[in-house]
């Protein structure tokens, strides 16, 4: 895997196929692991309707979750998403190629979920950013976007950065981020939209806490424009 | 010279493939109510859908996504969801009335009735979309569906005054019976039948059954931009018949055979045989077309293999889907349910949930990530956003003009 993607944008939601050009899944959510260091690196892609149906907003995906649990009571491991490792991951275009055949692929973690250092993507995203003023973020801003980098060791990716800004409709169009014109009216709309979006470095003043759920950023947070 | 017989064969099935029970019906109807005081309207759709066709056609190519997912990947997994179900419902009613078109298509030739007829041709849907090959079932279906050029040579042959019917081609020639709510319905209807959303998911999802890549793209243009505007014109065809025929008589259309009878006036029993199999040849492609989108936007949002291009077995949920669909289908029609009155529902609701499935092709069709050089030049852009608010203002109006003319009735 090479170069940086923002993982709502560029991973999420889209289709994998193995190494046979065999449709195989969506990604329906990403696992992240939290380092001994505190990095936040992409581990596995979550898959099934343990992983799709929390993404349906708190209150629904709630609901719709734990419909899904006990209609499935009775089986092990239907409450759990399936997984497929960061590693079999080759390249991430417009589809996202691994490098193994899809046969009997997918399946839960041995150990279950529960580990603390594992979070959801889809947990992240949305959580509200709780920023001192001097930060400059908007008051209710949200987080909208993980920004992964390749780590120069090799081939691991890390989470370099948040995408923050108001929770507002249009994030996943892509105009926030890249500055070539689209239709104008829908793409300046979206950017206005979009204005007060900022791209928060991890590292000192970002404490992330998905189980109070939120974010807190101080003044000693790198904070830079989301467009160029 | 084989690439200029595959460019023929593209845009004569496009011809032939463009009309389905939506566009007979309506445009019948509509000929028979309205003259030609709409026709302006199928122009609209049908530039519509070649603007749409085209940049889902060069997704595919270019990246080989097809229409559901670039649904999901930008609207999110819940608004897309929404979507779905709203297109799903749409291109299953589609469906329906397209399995009732070709059970009405054979009534005409057996005198069986066609609720009868029902059950065999859903098998026969079901048989063809299980065994038969992707492009044997658009070049063959598709070259039948041109006998509907029946319809232009009856319209020449019945030798209206060409002046005197172009004449009536502007709005304000609405005849005075009718209100303007229900020329705003019909409208809305003749958009909707035009814009299906179905054949977005089918023209971009065949892309990819068919494995176009970036060389393929001027063939697909050739085919969506004189296929198309053909196969529209036989649209007009149907409309104007009916104009000739039907309107002068007062007589509304509410069978096929309705649609017919222009032809038969025109051309007696042969062309009518024509045209019946045009009937045929076009709603059973159009069923087969819309069967399969059911298959693809599902699969396509969740995930899992679909297409023809893989063995059954390899697309096992595809196929699942596809004969719980004909099943279903084939259970609304054996209640008896009328299927004119089907496709007249769905051409109205086709219009309501078009804005959820072009707005995103526009978006895509503008991101470089997906089509690199490919992307949507100016023009394409312009003719994009015009055509999103022209398709809101359908949708948005679709309903409150249901109510108010009761389907059309007032």
């Amino acid at each position: 895997m090479t170069g940086s993607y923002d993982a709502a944008l560029h991973l999420l939601d889209r289709q994998v196929v193995d190494s046979d050009g065999r449709l195989v899944c969506k990604v329906d959510d990403v696992e992240l692991t939290v380092g001994a260091d505190g990095s936040l690196v992409p581990t596995a892609l979550l898959v099934g309707l343990p992983a799709l149906l929390p993404r349906f907003g708190r209150h629904l995906g709630d609901v719709l979750t734990r419909t899904h649990a006990q209609t499935f009571e009775a089986q092990a491991g239907r409450a759990v998403p399936d997984v497929i490792e960061i590693d079999l991951v080759e390249e991430i275009t417009s589809e996202v190629h691994l490098s193994v055949p899809r046969k009997g692929l997918l399946q839960p973690r041995a150990e279950g979920e529960a580990a603390p250092e594992r979070i959801r993507l889809g947990d992240l995203l949305g959580l509200p950013v709780a920023a001192d003023t001097g930060t400059g973020l908007h008051r209710r801003s949200r987080v909208l976007d993980v920004r992964v980098v390749p780590v120069p060791d090799g081939r691991r990716t890390v989470v370099d950065a948040l995408v923050v800004g108001p929770g507002r409709p249009g994030a996943l169009l892509g105009y926030d981020r890249r500055s070539e014109p689209g239709p104008w009216l829908v793409a300046d709309l979206v950017r206005w939209l979009h204005r007060h979006a900022r791209v928060v470095a991890l590292g000192p003043g970002v404490e992330i806490d998905v189980p109070r759920g939120e974010v807190r950023i101080s003044e000693r947070a790198s904070v830079a424009p989301l467009l160029g | 010279m084989k690439r200029y017989l595959n460019v023929l064969l593209g845009v004569l099935t496009a011809i032939g493939g463009f009309v389905d029970i939506g566009d007979l019906v309506t445009n019948a109807q509509v000929g028979a109510r309205f003259g030609l005081s709409l026709v302006w309207v199928v122009v609209l759709g049908v530039v519509g859908i070649c603007v749409f066709a085209e940049m889902s056609g060069r997704i595919a190519a270019v990246s080989g996504r097809a229409t559901f997912d670039l649904v999901r990947e930008r609207l999110g997994p819940r608004m897309g969801f929404l979507n779905l179900v709203g297109s799903m419902l749409v291109t299953l009613l589609t469906f329906i009335a397209e399995i009732g078109g070709v059970a009405l298509a054979l009534q005409l030739v057996s005198s069986v009735n066609h609720v009868l007829l029902v059950p065999f041709v859903a098998a026969a849907v079901w048989i063809v979309l299980w065994r038969a090959k992707f492009s044997a079932i658009e070049n063959v279906l598709g070259l039948l569906g041109l006998t509907l050029i029946g319809f232009a040579v009856a319209l020449w042959q019945l030798g209206p005054d060409w002046g005197e019917l172009a004449s009536t081609l502007s709005p304000a020639e609405k005849p005075a019976a009718e209100s303007w709510a229900t020329y705003a319905f019909f409208g809305v209807a003749l958009f909707g039948a035009a814009m299906t959303p179905y054949e977005v998911f089918f023209f971009s999802s065949g892309g990819v059954e068919e494995r176009w890549t970036r060389k393929d793209i001027g063939v697909m243009r050739a085919n969506v931009f004189i296929g198309f505007p053909l196969g529209g014109l036989l649209s007009v065809a149907i409309a104007g018949c009916a104009t000739v025929v039907l309107m002068p008589q007062g007589i509304a259309v509410e069978t096929l055979g309705q649609v017919g009878l222009p032809v038969a006036v025109a051309l007696g029993k042969v062309g009518l045989a024509v045209v019946v199999l045009g009937f045929f040849a076009a709603t059973f492609g159009a069923a087969c077309e819309t069967g399969l989108s059911t298959g693809y936007s599902l699969a396509q949002y969740f995930g899992f293999q679909w297409g023809k291009y893989v063995r059954p077995r390899d697309a096992a949920g595809f196929h699942v889907i596809l004969l719980v669909m004909t099943v279903l289908a084939a259970g609304v029609l054996l209640t008896g349910v009328d299927p004119i009155m089907v496709t007249e529902i769905s051409v109205v609701f086709s219009a309501v949930a078009l804005p959820l499935t072009y707005f995103p092709i526009l978006v895509v069709a503008n991101d470089p990530d997906y089509l690199g050089e490919h992307c949507n030049g100016r023009f394409a852009n312009l003719l994009g956003v015009g055509y999103l608010m022209v398709i809101t203002v359908a949708a948005v109006a679709a309903i409150p003009l249901i109510v108010i003319t009761s389907m059309g009735q007032g």
